[in-house]
């Protein structure tokens, strides 16, 4: 088994004027999962193919396993990719999918076999491997590009959306299935989605990326209790965060955030650190609760009820609206009044750039 | 109510287009029965009358004449070669360049592109002098390489092959590069395959059309034993109620649509999905 690092050293790409990747460092350790998160066209498909080399890098260095790659051709590099649409080759069979990279160079056919078989195995498609692609569901398809990558051993597997096509079950399946397939292999991983829900369970370090640039790297959970900016906590969580304009107070050297109404979200966020101007608090869903004595008095528009939760659209007195959760047992009714309890050790601060403050660790 | 009325309709509808198929097909189909009947009338009778084809005496001496006296086998032979000559050119040159149009990038491509398309709307008349003139200026006249070489430049291979390329996902091409297929292994062994259809199609239309030609065969070959089948059959009609009979030609050109008949047989399947592809395109 290889098992490899990748370094991106100040990498750019541009697409005739248009720079879609912006001198871009960051180094994915060896045997790490790590996710590429963002929407659409953010850049993130595009950096991952510069990695397998589908597309050239017009400046700085790609290495891996500390050999530079970026003026290799693809199948120099010592990588796998599964594509999102599968890209098996329709006319051979599953064990000629399979084989075709390995006789390519030159692997003896007992090896070929023997890599095949160990793969089908783990993978459960043993039983298809003299069928063709056509003959295939969705899942199998996904299982047997999994396979064309696994029987290669390569220094890195790359993932390009690959769950972005099956059905909501079989994502869910397929999702743990790569978990547990990456605990038995251990390979390097780096995985393009624009799923939140595929990126926080499945990656041991999230690339947050908007508009061609890198917004936060870090765990999931840092991502998610500590974005660094308003973007990545808008993009990660559902419902995203509440945002709402407030005024800061110090209180004891922590800002008391001052919402529109007049009520007050006591936060941690140290008060030195802020910055002049406009801010906005940001507080997640399951930090605003229903509670007789909470401060924040609001009128409930929409119940939203996901069976273990509620979700609860409110509008405050001052017009502005926000998102708080209930239990799933939640006697809210559409048109109650009802009085919110935020908590306010959870909540953030951003600036007018949407940098984000947060509470000391 | 409505349902059924709609169906009736629908069924009545589908009688009238049975109708009008039958139509058309006896249409086809007489003159090749006529034909047919003729070949086996000794031309003795047939001097008289063509009405004697309805009735006794038949004969096969008409193609047992063809095999001892007639030109057929040279110029089927000189069809078999110039058809399945520009048949295999087309399918290799057409593919290459399809390729070449759909993946490669360089500079022009999309302007040469359309001036290939242009070849389509120039018809060949308007071109065969020149090229009458070209080839005896080579001293190419009544070889092989004269009749096939100027069919081998299609346009319409060339779209169709290039819209067929382009049509099969890039991820195709990219995942074989990352198993390490050099770019002709990728055209070789991975996308070739896939325009197996588009194969099928161009090389049926191809075949049928090189079989058929006339216009340019006889131009360029001057000497019977260049002949193809067709410009052999119409060189003999020019006589054929004094010298050869009307029933041996009938019979030589039953003898010379075989070919095309049994690659009817072979490849009917896709000649009908070919041609209603071409219809739905």
């Amino acid at each position: 088994m290889q098992v490899s690092s990748i370094e991106l050293d100040s990498v750019s790409k541009r697409f005739g004027s248009v720079e879609v990747i912006s001198e871009l460092s960051l180094t994915i350790h060896s045997g790490e999962f790590i996710a590429f998160l963002g929407p659409s066209g953010c850049g993130k498909s595009t950096l991952l193919r510069m990695i397998a080399g589908l597309e050239s890098v017009d400046g700085g260095e790609i290495r891996i396993g500390g050999e530079r790659v970026d003026r290799l051709p693809p199948g120099a590099r010592g990588v796998a990719m599964v594509f999102q649409h599968y890209a098996l080759y329709p006319h051979m069979t599953v064990f000629d999918n399979l084989a075709f990279g390995l006789r390519n160079i030159g692997t003896a056919e007992d090896e070929i076999a023997r890599r095949i078989e160990e793969a089908a195995r783990i993978l459960e498609i043993s039983h298809l491997l003299k069928r063709k692609p056509g003959q295939l569901s969705g899942g199998q398809r996904q299982r047997v590009a999994i396979g064309r990558a696994l029987v290669k051993d390569p220094k890195a597997y790359l993932f390009d959306e690959p769950l972005s096509n099956l059905d909501a079950a079989l994502r869910v399946r397929t999702r743990v299935e790569l978990a547990r397939l990456h605990q038995q292999t251990r390979a390097t991983t780096i995985f393009v989605t624009h799923d939140q829900v595929e990126a926080m369970t499945l990656a041991s370090r999230i690339v947050v990326m908007n508009a061609r640039k890198v917004e936060q790297v870090g765990t999931p959970m840092e991502i998610y209790g500590r974005p660094a900016t308003e973007f990545v906590a808008r993009f990660v969580g559902s419902p995203a965060m509440n945002f709402l304009p407030v005024q800061v107070n110090d209180r004891g050297g922590l800002a008391s955030a001052v919402l529109g109404d007049g009520s007050i979200i006591d936060t941690h966020v140290p008060v030195a650190a802020l910055p002049g101007g406009d801010l906005r608090v940001g507080v997640r869903a399951e930090a605003i609760r229903v509670r007789p004595d909470g401060a924040l008095p609001g009128k409930v528009e929409v119940v939203e009820r996901l069976g273990d939760r509620t979700h609860l659209h409110i509008r405050l007195m001052d017009g502005s609206t926000l998102v708080a959760e209930d239990t799933g047992i939640s006697q809210v009714q559409p048109g109650d009044a009802v009085r919110l309890a935020v908590e306010g050790a959870t909540a953030h601060l951003f600036d007018a750039g949407g940098l984000a403050y947060h509470a000391r660790q | 109510m409505a349902a059924s009325e709609h169906i009736v309709g629908r069924g009545i509808g589908n009688k009238l287009i049975l109708f009008s198929v039958i139509l058309v097909a006896i249409m086809w189909m007489l003159p090749i029965a006529w034909t047919l009947l003729l070949s086996f009338k000794p031309n003795s009778e047939l001097m008289i009358s063509t009405a004697s084809a309805f009735h006794p005496p038949y004969t096969i001496k008409n193609y047992t004449d063809i095999f001892q006296s007639s030109g057929v086998f040279r110029w089927l032979w000189n069809s078999a070669v110039v058809s399945i000559g520009v048949t295999v050119g087309i399918l290799v040159l057409s593919s290459l360049a399809g390729y070449g149009f759909a993946r490669a990038e360089f500079k022009g491509r999309d302007i040469i592109f359309v001036l290939v398309l242009l070849g389509l709307a120039v018809p060949e008349q308007a071109v065969i002098i020149a090229r009458h003139q070209m080839f005896s200026d080579l001293k190419m006249h009544n070889t092989y390489p004269a009749i096939i070489l100027p069919g081998l430049s299609s346009a319409f291979g060339v779209f169709l092959m290039t819209q067929y390329f382009k049509a099969i996902p890039k991820d195709i091409d990219e995942a074989a590069m990352l198993d390490n297929a050099s770019r002709f292994k990728i055209f070789w062994k991975v996308l070739l395959p896939l325009t197996i259809p588009a194969q099928a199609t161009l090389g049926i239309f191809s075949f049928l059309g090189a079989w058929n030609d006339y216009l340019w065969p006889l131009i360029s070959a001057t000497k019977p034993e260049m002949f193809t089948i067709t410009v052999g059959m119409a060189s003999t009609q020019t006589n054929f109620a004094q010298s050869e009979g009307l029933g041996f030609l009938m019979a030589q050109a039953i003898f010379a649509g075989l070919p095309v008949f049994i690659v009817y047989l072979f490849f009917q399947k896709y000649i009908v999905r070919a041609v209603a592809g071409a219809a739905i395109n």
